[in-house]
């Protein structure tokens, strides 16, 4: 398969990813701050001002004018073309990238897109203050799983979907760290504890699995280390090794390029460290250093795969 | 009830679905039986629904002069154009002529010259062709095979005579509408689709990529076709994809591939891969930057090499372009009947030929009865329509007439056949004309796949799709 094929699918399947975590978080935050009462306008500027550094914009929260705060930041996080990690931002760049492999894609799979970035485009600030954020986020969010689906169901399951994977999967375990990167682990308030649950998309399977337990220990495990639920950080990180080593045929547990090299290792650790371990070094400590090794993984995958310089 | 036909105006035109009395041709007779039992706003409902699917499946394309780069979609009309099985074994055998014919041609003037050493036609036309490649003197092309993919235009007169107005031996498009009307088309009319059963269309990329392959270097056996294009923000784009996804090749762009050792690579994520067959729909200029144009990005660096080395087919082949010129055209009948030994079977449109003094003179005259067409523009671009034109654009046209003459051709305007189109809430005739495409491989291969554009505006007869043209699903029908 082409490099340059190859690199767009893997961003293509990153900003769409993106594009989904970000509607879910937006929705999860709106709704939490946009009671002027109930919520202080200051914790609504502290809830918006870990937002923006999840959704990677810079803004201050403090000068953000409009309405209402949550408005003001919604929209942002939303409509903003200056920022390349808005909503509106990540769709185009995803269709963008679909248009230059647009003959490698199912045609299920590029109406999708497509039509999730004619929805998004057809979409302004004031049409939807109309009836709120909510059900545009919900369209985003559904259609951008919805993709997820139809690439599964329609694309051969070998390179070109090892690509997809790989960007599907380590844009999830970054996001999953940059939201736990900004929870505040000082607050053992229920409330709070249910936002980072809901933020990444937990809270069902984590009541499910834990059986109501109230251990805040116990839900910072799973979005950590659990083996099997599909937003953690050990789970995501797996899904990219196994997919770097069907790629390349080599046995996992043993690595032919640097990607797989730093893939297997951060796999190792996650397989071995222990929950208490990550809450001595400090829970935000341990999932910002993992974002950190996740650009690492992102960019060994650039060099090993898609090469600036021309091969041979 | 307000049925879809009820008067259908007849213009002083030849008119595809009725003859002079207004009475459907045979061959309409059971679209014009439907369409009078189709309600209009029920109609309409159906075009709306076809244009966002059409959207959303992106079958669109970009405007040049749109300094957005807007995609479009080609407006599609609904309303299908049918060849009957008579008329279409004519277009067969006249266009099947003409390829073998040029192909003769271009072998001869890259080669032995005969054409122009018996002074058939004017060796200066061709030497002064800005198409015509000294690269490929004295290089014999893979098989023979220069024009691997046409798409002439034909017209019709009045009296329905079917013309060839042009070649198109380059790049021609178009084809990614005809596969993607019909499909649209079949949902729409079920029923109708079922009563006629045109000649299906959808072998077409299997057909093409037969062609590609023949043009593989001796002694490859299952040669890798790939499909070079110049990108996202190229007009014909949406329809690279289609062809590349329907033949399952690589769509590559320039920076895909490179050579070594004149040999053609493709860069993989398994390193690199040999390619013997590029089908580009990129023009001779960008082709390679170390013959052409030195600050092409689109091409590949020593392709021309590789090429003249013989270890990569390259389809169509480089200089083509000079048997597409507009001023070689004039002598193409002459080009037929030296190489083939036949008279021609679909004529050309007259056409004053600017070098001539006297028949520059009745040009430049008669601006206001010609349609000018600059030898060096295609798809509509530098084009004069002589009735429309204001007095300054005519004086304008005059003036580069006088200056370079061999750029220019002249013809009167032939009156484009009308065909029933769906304008707001009613059907009026609108021109169309007819492009088929024509294969070249181990045979000529006329597939039943021809685009029918449509001008959309009243009156207008400039069907590019640049220019406000839309297009029709064409139906060939079978005997």
């Amino acid at each position: 398969m082409l490099s340059r094929v190859a690199e767009s699918l893997y961003w293509m399947s990153r900003n769409v990813e993106r594009a989904e975590t970000l509607a879910r978080i937006l929705d999860v935050n709106y709704n939490r701050t946009v009671d002027r009462n109930a919520a202080g306008r200051e914790r609504a500027a502290r809830i918006w001002r870990s937002v923006f550094d999840m959704a990677g914009i810079s803004a201050d929260v403090e000068l953000l004018e409009g309405a209402s705060l949550a408005s003001a930041a919604f929209e942002r996080c939303t409509f903003s073309t200056e920022y390349r990690t808005s909503i509106v931002s990540c769709i185009r760049i995803a269709r963008s990238n679909a248009l230059s492999v647009r003959a490698e894609l199912s045609t299920e799979v590029w109406e999708c897109l497509n039509g999730l970035y004619l929805f998004v485009e057809a979409q302004s600030p004031r049409s939807v203050a109309r009836e709120g954020p909510s059900s545009f986020l919900r369209s985003v969010r559904d259609t951008a799983q919805a993709f997820g689906g139809i690439v599964d169901a329609t694309v051969s399951h070998d390179d070109e979907w090892n690509f997809l994977q790989i960007g599907r999967y380590l844009e999830r375990a970054a996001m999953t760290a940059r939201i736990l990167r900004n929870h505040d682990f000082s607050d053992d308030s229920a409330h709070e504890w249910q936002r980072l649950l809901e933020m990444c998309c937990a809270s069902e399977p984590f009541a499910k699995a834990q059986r109501l337990s109230s251990d805040p220990n116990e839900a910072l495990a799973f979005l950590f280390l659990h083996r099997s639920f599909p937003r953690s950080i050990r789970f995501c990180t797996h899904e990219v090794d196994r997919a770097l080593h069907r790629i390349s045929e080599t046995a996992m547990g043993a690595y032919s390029n640097e990607a797989e090299r730093v893939t297997g290792r951060l796999q190792a650790m996650l397989d071995f460290v222990q929950i208490g371990e990550i809450l001595d070094e400090g829970g935000d400590r341990f999932a910002a250093r993992f974002a950190e090794r996740a650009d690492a993984i992102g960019s060994s995958i650039q060099s090993s795969y898609f090469p600036r310089v021309p091969v041979g | 009830m307000q049925p879809l036909l009820d008067e259908y105006p007849l213009l002083d035109f030849f008119d595809e679905f009725a003859d002079e009395l207004g009475v459907p041709r045979a061959h309409y007779a059971g679209l014009a039986a439907t369409l009078r039992s189709i309600d209009i706003t029920e109609f309409r409902h159906r075009v709306d629904l076809v244009n966002s699917v059409l959207l959303q499946r992106g079958v669109t394309f970009t405007v040049y002069s749109d300094s957005r780069g807007t995609e479009r979609i080609l407006p599609f009309d609904l309303i299908p154009r049918i060849v009957p099985s008579g008329e279409w074994s004519l277009i067969k055998r006249g266009i099947a002529q003409r390829v073998m014919a040029l192909n003769a041609f271009l072998g001869d003037i890259y080669g032995p010259q005969r054409i122009l050493h018996e002074r058939r036609i004017p060796a200066e036309m061709v030497f002064s062709s800005k198409f015509y490649n000294r690269e490929m003197i004295g290089f014999r092309v893979p098989r023979d095979v220069y024009i691997h993919v046409s798409g002439c235009d034909l017209i019709r007169g009045r009296d329905g005579t079917y013309y060839v107005l042009e070649d198109n031996l380059r790049t021609p498009s178009g084809i990614s509408y005809v596969l993607e009307n019909r499909d649209v088309l079949k949902r729409s009319f079920p029923r109708l689709f079922e009563n006629y059963q045109p000649l299906p269309v959808d072998d077409y990329p299997r057909r093409l990529l037969d062609a590609l392959r023949h043009s593989a270097p001796a002694g490859v056996s299952d040669p890798v076709v790939v499909l070079l294009t110049p990108g996202i923000y190229n007009s014909a784009y949406f329809e690279h994809t289609v062809l590349a996804r329907r033949m399952g090749v690589e769509l590559v762009e320039g920076s895909d591939l490179l050579v070594h050792d004149n040999i053609v690579y493709m860069k993989t994520t398994k390193g690199l891969q040999r390619v013997d067959v590029i089908y580009r729909r990129i023009d001779d200029d960008y082709l390679d930057p170390l013959v052409f144009k030195a600050d092409s990005t689109l091409g590949v660096t020593g392709l021309m090499n590789a090429y003249r080395a013989g270890a990569v087919g390259i389809a169509n082949a480089v200089g083509t372009g000079v048997a597409d010129d507009k001023a070689i055209y004039p002598f193409v009948p002459e080009i037929i009947r030296f190489y083939l030994g036949e008279e021609p079977i679909l004529p050309n449109v007259p056409t004053y030929d600017c070098t001539d003094d006297p028949q520059r003179r009745y040009v430049t005259s008669h601006l206001d009865e010609l349609v000018v067409k600059n030898t060096n523009q295609s798809g509509g671009y530098g084009m004069l329509m002589g009735p429309s034109a204001s007095a300054a654009e005519r004086a304008r046209f005059k003036e580069a007439i006088e200056a370079s003459p061999r750029d220019f051709i002249a013809q009167p305007i032939i009156p484009l056949s009308c065909h029933p189109t769906i304008v707001g809430e009613t059907l009026a005739p609108r021109h169309i004309d007819l492009r088929p495409f024509v294969l070249l491989g181990d045979q000529v291969d006329v597939p039943p796949t021809a685009l029918t554009r449509v001008a959309l505006t009243d009156g207008s007869l400039v069907v590019n799709s640049s220019q406000g043209g839309g297009s029709k699903d064409t139906w060939v029908l079978d005997d």
